[in-house]
């Protein structure tokens, strides 16, 4: 195949690499055969991150970021702008489906191991685009300025207040004055609009050139590079142009359907998506009476709550996001695939969205009694978690198992005795349960049963 | 294994929608129960033009509904330009100007115990509409309210009962219960002490009009949004159809 182009193509590939471009990222660009349904958010993230900055570029036409003004020029965008009410709906339900395909995604690559040698980098790579896009979703949560916008960035910013020494000067300095203000939704826009956008464009790019450079990981595990034909190219690798192409454009249109139906149909989602308070102008004298968080953010905000100190429980959030950074060297089993790891795995990685899920939930409703014990009880099943994830990267003695179990059993029971308290004390030991269930199954079944037995890798891809 | 990631998907999405709809739940349902739930019809015309007509008679003299334009409003509900002139405008406004009031809004606060009542534009979609027609439903004598009148569905509200020509005037029938060592005063019923210009259906006809109009009035993108989602999911059925079978085309040599 000759690779010199002619005419207007090639006077511009002599100055420009877009027939190289277009080869290496695409047209002879190798994907594995055998990508199944998880493979579909990677793309649909891109989707939505363009479906966030084009809806977003017609939002700033008329926006007007000033607390004087910010509430009604909502309000006028979904009144008297032409096709206001669907730019601004779909960016408030792209947000939260921004989250949704981007929490699939890593589910994703927890169970293909995506995140394993040699794509380290791609996983680092995507949790700081993660981190940022949680920055991104914050600031635009206040510049509505309903007064759930005011109050929710209050909470939040005052989190930093619980540093010592320097918390009150940090979320000074954060929000430009003493208290949530004008100046604070003016910074706040202008990182929403500028700052923070462009690095999540540079870090989605580089997420991708990592990608393109060590091939992408499938449902298998294997590598394809391993075992390419005669003429260079993978046996079980196909052009992601045209295959991906058209098989992303059918999952793209799949995910407008159900993204239009919430955008038609239901845009608030039930308070979910766009919360009733935040229908009232921000109001810094009427506190809301339940204040919580958009729910993508509701599984920390558990975390943060579980802990009875204000510094710890910070602290502790802070943790459980920067625990994931380093999953890479936390699963080190040189299996990549759930299909070919133990049935325990398995049955721990489904604790573990099940623990999320329950987490995001409590976040979302007022503290009771029996929350505040849930919340304390999964927030230690996520972290212990990644132990059990650290434990099953290769075969450990019967000491390691029952000394790791006692420890672990220890610890908790050591502070429900000392350090848990409760106006009813019989809800601790209720809720013991929950980290004692899960610890039995994940660190005493592998000796106790056979459900740690792992499986043969294929050389080859098998669907 | 196909299976297990299978069942493991539903799994995780059948917890989320049961978590969902457990947080759902809650409030105070009794009196809804009591005055039943409203019925929202967007396409009743006939109820949304009499609901805008007791808006700008009883309402609008003090909330203001100042996200909406009088001609958007009029345009919407197919009222014509001069009937809206001589009949919804008091103010001396135009007819394409947003629906403020000209009280000051300092006035408003000294008048209505140092509450400023809110817009109406929006505030009946942070509250729903049923909060509101519960509202105005249960309006009760109250010798110890500076407006003589006490509200069930908010307590102690500034508002006066502004509709009582209508409705007549009632009290609120309690009795106490003790919980916890605590006595409690239990809602029993409404009794009418002096009667309105309107029998009781007749009354919650007036509110449930009220309430169409300022559920409309809170997004008025609703007359429309719905029809034009009905197109768009009938067009992205055809394009998924066709993007299917194309990928199935382009697909059927992979093995």
């Amino acid at each position: 195949m000759s690779t010199e182009s002619q005419g207007l193509l090639g006077w511009i590939d002599a100055r420009f690499p877009l027939s190289k471009m277009w080869r290496e990222h695409l047209s002879e660009y190798y994907a594995p055969k055998n990508f199944n349904f998880w493979y579909f958010f990677g793309s649909l993230a891109l989707l939505v991150l363009v479906i966030q900055i084009l809806t977003g570029i017609f939002l700033t036409m008329h926006y007007k970021p000033d607390a004087e003004l910010a509430f009604a020029s909502v309000e006028h965008i979904m009144r008297d702008v032409n096709w206001g009410w669907l730019m601004r709906y779909m960016h408030s339900t792209g947000a939260s489906f921004f989250f949704i395909v981007v929490y699939l995604h890593m589910f994703r690559g927890l169970m293909y191991g995506s995140f394993k040698n040699p794509r380290e980098l791609i996983w680092l790579i995507g949790m700081f685009i993660y981190v940022t896009l949680m920055a991104e979703a914050f600031m635009g949560y206040l510049l509505p300025w309903g007064n759930m916008s005011y109050w929710g960035a209050q909470v939040i910013i005052n989190l930093f207040n619980t540093i010592p020494f320097i918390g009150e000067a940090v979320s000074e300095w954060i929000r430009g004055d003493f208290v949530i203000s004008d100046a604070t939704l003016n910074r706040f826009f202008a990182l929403h609009v500028a700052a923070v956008p462009l690095a999540l464009l540079l870090l989605v790019v580089c997420h991708i050139l990592a990608l393109h450079e060590v091939g992408s990981n499938n449902p298998d595990g294997v590598e394809i590079k391993k075992n390419k034909g005669p003429d260079g190219i993978p046996v079980d690798g196909i052009p992601f142009h045209p295959y991906y192409t058209v098989k992303d454009i059918f999952g793209a249109v799949v995910f407008i359907a159900i993204f239009s139906f919430v955008v038609f149909f239901v845009p608030e989602m039930g308070g979910y998506f766009l919360e009733h308070a935040n229908f009232d102008p921000a109001n810094a004298l009427n506190t809301p009476d339940h204040i919580a968080p958009i729910w993508y953010f509701t599984p920390f905000y558990t975390v943060l709550r579980a802990i009875p100190d204000p510094f710890g429980g910070f602290m502790a959030m802070g943790l459980s996001i920067i625990v994931l950074f380093f999953l890479p060297w936390i699963d080190r089993n040189p299996i990549k695939s759930i299909r070919y790891r133990s049935l325990l795995f398995k049955i721990n990685l489904i604790l573990f969205a099940i623990t999320f899920v329950i987490l995001g939930f409590l976040g979302l409703n007022p503290v009771t009694l029996l929350y505040q014990q849930l919340a304390l009880r999964f927030t230690e099943v996520y972290f212990i978690f990644f132990f059990v994830l650290w434990a099953y990267s290769e075969p450990r003695s019967r000491k390691f198992w029952i000394g790791s179990f006692a420890i672990i059993l220890g610890a908790i029971t050591f502070y429900d005795l000392f350090m848990n308290s409760s106006d009813e004390p019989i809800l601790i030991w209720q809720t013991w349960v929950i980290p004692a269930g899960y610890l039995f199954i994940t660190l005493l079944l592998p000796f106790l049963t056979n459900w740690d037995r792992e499986k043969e890798v294929p050389d080859r891809v098998t669907s | 294994m196909k299976y297990n990631i299978k069942f493991l998907l539903l799994l995780v999405i059948s917890f989320t929608i049961c978590s969902a709809s457990m947080a759902a739940g809650g409030g105070n349902g009794h009196l809804k129960d009591y005055f039943g739930k409203v019925t929202i019809n967007l396409k009743n015309k006939p109820s949304l033009q009499r609901g805008a007509k007791y808006f700008v008679n009883y309402c609008l003299s003090c909330h203001p509904a100042q996200h909406s334009r009088y001609k958007r409003v009029a345009d919407d509900l197919g009222i014509s330009e001069e009937l809206t002139i001589k009949h919804m405008i008091f103010t001396g406004q135009k007819f394409g100007d947003l629906m403020t009031v000209s009280m000051k809004r300092e006035d408003a606060k000294a008048w209505f115990l140092g509450i400023d009542p809110p817009d109406l534009s929006t505030h009946v979609r942070a509250i729903t509409p049923q909060a509101v027609y519960e509202f105005m439903m249960s309006f009760y004598i109250d010798d110890s309210r500076p407006f003589g009148v006490n509200n069930l569905k908010k307590q102690n509200t500034a508002m006066p009962h502004v509709l009582a020509d209508m409705q007549g005037l009632q009290k609120a029938v309690f009795h106490k219960e003790v919980h916890d060592g605590v006595e409690e005063e239990k809602f029993d019923k409404f009794e009418t002490i002096r009667s309105g210009s309107l029998s009781e259906e007749e009354y919650k006809q007036v509110v449930t009009d009220i309430v169409n109009f300022l559920a409309y009035l809170s997004e008025p993108a609703q007359l429309v949004r719905k029809n034009i989602g009905i197109g768009v999911l009938f067009f992205l059925a055809l394009l998924g159809s066709v993007s299917y079978f194309l990928k199935k085309n382009y697909w059927k040599d992979v093995h």
